[in-house]
């Protein structure tokens, strides 16, 4: 009897503990956001011809600054409406797993940028328009990835598709089709649609929650 | 059974709500007021309530200021209210594992 309280009580205990450190604002706006970034880039790259390798380089790594601004302005927003301090805990956590891959995908972005102006066309085009781009997206993957063991939901689930699908990409080899509209088409499925149909599941699955 | 860890459980802790409120800022550097209280699904006046006895017992500390214009008020634990969980912590263990022997 008395065994079965205290182990209750030590299981609250680590509940509630492992509750305080976890990552609780909202994700669905965030996601809304990135993936309309993402797919309206896509469009505006393919649309606007953004198909020299330096110019895809430059014009993917400076749209990635804004979802990322973005999604900073809209989680300080929403911890000022909710009195909550911005720069909690588990918003500490989540940045520094965030931290270390996108950071090797800046850098790896700013180097081929110098790189891809002065190497042979055709290496540079799959530097800049293929590897590049699969690079990004598996070192994104890996960002969700770990910083989903500090946040709730399925986004570990997230990154490894990220992770899978970059792979995925990496098998198929070099493609046939025009290589501007499979750069910006790979750019937008994975940065513009699967955020936006994550976002919308997230979005109305939260509505269901707080209406039930 | 021995009955000594019962009897040496802090009874200021041993309360649900405030069990509660202390494992969050075990936890946490600091909690605000409205993340604990939702996260605990506590009202304001039963959280404030918890929050006297635990500031009178000296375990919790707590800061208010002005963030944006916006009154903030955040909660921390003090080292007497740390040192006070950890005891509390060790003590249920040694129920667990005495009965566990028995």
């Amino acid at each position: 009897m008395a065994n079965d309280w205290a182990t209750e009580h030590l299981q609250v205990i680590r509940t509630l503990m492992e509750r305080a450190a976890i990552y609780r604002r909202a994700l669905a706006p965030v996601m809304l956001l990135t993936g309309s970034i993402g797919l309206l880039a896509a469009i505006l790259g393919w649309s606007f011809k953004i198909d020299s390798p330096r110019s895809f380089v430059g014009y993917w790594t400076s749209i990635s600054l804004l979802p990322l601004v973005g999604s900073y302005l809209m989680v300080r927003r929403q911890s000022l409406k909710d009195a909550e301090p911005f720069w909690s805990l588990p918003t500490r956590r989540v940045t520094q797993a965030l931290l270390p891959p996108l950071a090797v995908g800046f850098i790896a972005s700013v180097i081929s940028f110098f790189h891809v102006g002065t190497a042979e066309a055709n290496i540079a085009n799959v530097i800049g328009k293929l590897w590049l781009p699969i690079g990004w997206i598996i070192l994104y993957g890996c960002a969700l990835h770990a910083a989903g063991f500090f946040m709730r939901r399925g986004i570990k689930l997230f990154g490894w598709i990220f992770i899978a699908g970059g792979c995925g990409l990496f098998a198929l080899g070099i493609p046939d089709v025009p290589r501007p509209l499979y750069a910006h088409g790979v750019m937008g499925f994975f940065f513009g649609v699967l955020h936006l149909a994550y976002g919308t599941y997230l979005y109305f699955t939260e509505k269901a929650k707080n209406e039930a | 059974m021995n009955p000594e860890p019962f009897l040496q459980l802090d009874r200021v802790i041993h309360e649900k709500g405030r069990l509660a409120i202390m494992s969050l800022l075990a936890a946490s550097p600091e909690l605000s007021f409205t993340e604990m209280r939702d996260t605990l699904n506590m009202t304001d006046g039963n959280l404030t309530a918890h929050m006297r006895t635990l500031q009178e017992a000296g375990y919790v500390a707590v800061t208010k200021e002005f963030h944006s214009g916006r009154p903030l008020t955040t909660f921390a634990l003090t080292g007497p209210g740390r040192k006070a969980f950890t005891n509390y912590i060790n003590l249920l263990e040694q129920i667990v594992e005495q009965n566990r022997q028995k």
